[in-house]
């Protein structure tokens, strides 16, 4: 990252930082959790999709799983909610080893159809497992939780803002967390992998230990953000496993770009504010997210930040005008 | 209990099972010659019964002329979908194919819930209430119907795949792409009658399920799913496979279901397809069709 981008993107989160204190106005506020959430989301998936080439439809499950998780341990065993967002996420991310494990063995064409039961499969589970997780009615009014913070402060999240911060500091996190690994040692090896399989393990790179990677941390960080969202929500119910996320989460990594970090960050954020502005029914809604996946497959396939990439590869590829 | 009422759920479940291969098989179809995973297969089955509804109930067709002509529209539908969408797809792009038949299917499923709402229809013909009674066995007509049409899409298709020379060339597109080319066999001709013949069978499935479960938007969405497990199941492309595990899984449920809530045989059939992954990851039957 140059110093100039650095520094843009630093004033670009104190920015986002700095909405509570510039609007009290609840509706930005809860566009801004949308676009934490679902930047979170999609980030995971681009990195599964983008990076590594697996198409995953297992996100929404580690997110509910997480938000599940962390519900439970909150209202029955008293945990705070940062504890009990963490074991969310390690527990995702246990079941997301587990999943691929199993099927990356086969090919990653079976890892996108288990991926996809695993996530029909947690619905399930969450409706009829009644006795854990109380059926179809969920968990409803879920406690307004606290967290300590260094100083023996306690900080109640009783406030829109409150959850505001909270979920925009763990994009924060998490979003860097997936820059660092994308444009490290481990992202270059994934795009490996991608791009040729057998010609990333001629070279020393083994492609399941780099999936299972991929795949644990997008877990993770999905069963994590699912964890402190359904407190955002004061409910968690089998809905959380609704088809609907899976497929804004796609929309967004193909309309940004698969492998492109900010093709996608940029997406999420212009996407999670898009329905509301467009204020269709949801039907109509889903209709047009589907016209324009069939759109991006057929002219379009690489996405805003492909298209991006191209470019710039055009340019640096023109001959210089200097040179006689 | 008395034996014919464990007869009575085989039974059931074995019409369910027949009406599951439908499907599974044209998804396996088409995953083996196009490689090519169908999101949008179970919308096709939607809009069969759906339109089978619409025909038998607004039109007043018979059954076999409401079965004959939703067969035939959805065979013309699927020559359509090959043409406009999935030819420019071929060779490399499994998720891309997947993610523009999943865009598909939220066109078609949502937009038939934007236009007919999600409430169940029922198909109802004086002969919706006929039973056939054989000894304490009693069915009801169109579940029989059903049984039939199945079995005699069944025999059709094995005698396309079988003793046919374009079902000769399918076969030997599925199996090796390359050398099939090079013995000149069209793979675009194959891979489009594929999808024809694909959907057709969802189609098929729609219009003879129609008059024994309710018709609405959302009945695609659930099932291809289950069709999934199936042909993962059965090992993937393999059509003879696809077949045995669906109805096999149409018994399961039927059976179970008389004793236990139907929602743990869903549980059932998604976990047995993930560990029968770990054990044994071709498939039950492993594949018939190399791909």
């Amino acid at each position: 990252m140059t110093a100039l981008r650095g520094l843009l993107v630093a004033l670009g989160v104190a920015a986002l930082f700095a909405v509570p204190k510039l609007t009290g106005n609840e509706y930005v506020l809860a566009l801004g959790v949308s676009f934490a959430t679902f930047g979170v989301l999609s980030g995971g998936l681009n990195l599964v999709y983008g990076y590594t080439g697996l198409l995953s439809f297992a996100q929404v499950g580690f997110f509910g799983i997480g938000g599940y998780t962390a519900a439970l341990l909150v209202t029955e065993q008293g945990w705070s909610l940062l504890a009990g967002a963490a074991a969310g996420g390690v527990l995702a991310a246990l079941v997301g080893l587990v999943i691929g494990y199993s099927s990356l063995r086969l090919s990653r064409h079976a890892f996108a159809i288990v991926s996809l039961s695993f996530a029909l499969l947690c619905m399930i589970v969450a409706r009829d497992w009644v006795s854990l997780t109380r059926g179809a009615m969920g968990i409803p009014g879920l406690p307004i939780p606290s967290m300590k913070l260094p100083g023996g402060l306690r900080w109640r999240l009783s406030q829109p803002a409150d959850f505001y911060y909270l979920l925009l500091g763990f994009a924060v996190i998490a979003q860097a967390a997936i820059y660092l690994v994308v444009t490290s040692r481990l992202g270059r090896a994934m795009r490996a992998v991608k791009l040729n399989e057998p010609l990333a393990q001629s070279q020393g790179i083994n492609p399941l230990s780099y999936k299972l990677l991929a795949i644990a941390l997008s877990a993770l960080l999905a069963g994590m953000v699912g964890g402190f969202f359904v407190f955002y929500l004061t409910i968690v119910d089998p809905s959380i496993f609704d088809f609907y996320y899976t497929e804004t989460m796609l929309i967004m990594v193909i309309i940004g770009g698969p492998g492109s970090f900010w093709g996608v960050l940029g997406a999420s954020a212009v996407l999670a504010a898009l329905p509301d502005l467009l204020r269709f029914t949801t039907d109509l809604r889903m209709v047009l997210y589907g016209a324009v996946l069939i759109a991006a497959m057929l002219v379009f396939p690489g996405g805003v930040g492909g298209w991006l990439q191209r470019r710039r590869l055009k340019r640096w590829r023109r001959p210089s005008l200097a040179a006689p | 209990m008395d034996p014919g009422f464990y007869l009575q759920l085989l039974l059931n479940g074995i019409v369910i099972g027949v009406i599951y291969a439908l499907v599974a098989m044209g998804l396996s179809l088409i995953f083996g010659v196009l490689e090519i995973v169908n999101f949008a297969h179970g919308e096709f089955y939607m809009l069969g019964a759906m339109l089978a509804y619409f025909l038998t109930m607004n039109v007043g067709l018979g059954y076999w002329a409401t079965v004959l002509v939703v067969t035939a529209v959805a065979v013309g539908v699927g020559y359509v979908l090959y043409e406009a969408l999935l030819a420019s797809l071929h060779g490399g792009g499994f998720e891309r194919s997947i993610l523009l038949t999943l865009g598909l299917s939220m066109v078609l499923q949502n937009g038939a819930v934007f236009l007919f709402t999600t409430t169940p229809k029922m198909v109802q013909t004086p002969q919706s209430y006929t039973n056939i009674v054989v000894g304490d066995l009693r069915v009801s007509l169109m579940r029989v119907l059903a049984l039939v049409l199945g079995l005699l899409a069944f025999g059709a298709l094995y005698l396309i795949l079988y003793r046919t020379r374009v079902g000769r060339a399918m076969r030997g597109v599925a199996q090796n792409r390359d050398a099939a080319l090079m013995v000149g066999i069209d793979p675009r001709a194959v891979s489009r009658l594929a999808v024809a013949i694909g959907i057709g069978l969802s189609g098929l499935a729609g219009a003879a399920l129609a008059p024994v479960y309710a018709v609405h938007p959302l009945m695609g969405f659930s099932f291809v799913f289950k069709a999934f497990a199936i042909i993962i199941i059965g090992g993937l492309g393999n059509i003879a496979g696809a077949a045995i595990a669906a109805v096999a899984l149409g018994v399961l449920e039927s059976v179970v279901g008389g004793f236990l809530p139907l929602v743990m045989v869903d549980a059932l059939v998604f976990s047995s397809m993930i560990a029968i992954l770990l054990l044994r990851p071709q498939g039950l039957f492993g594949r018939g069709v190399r791909v």
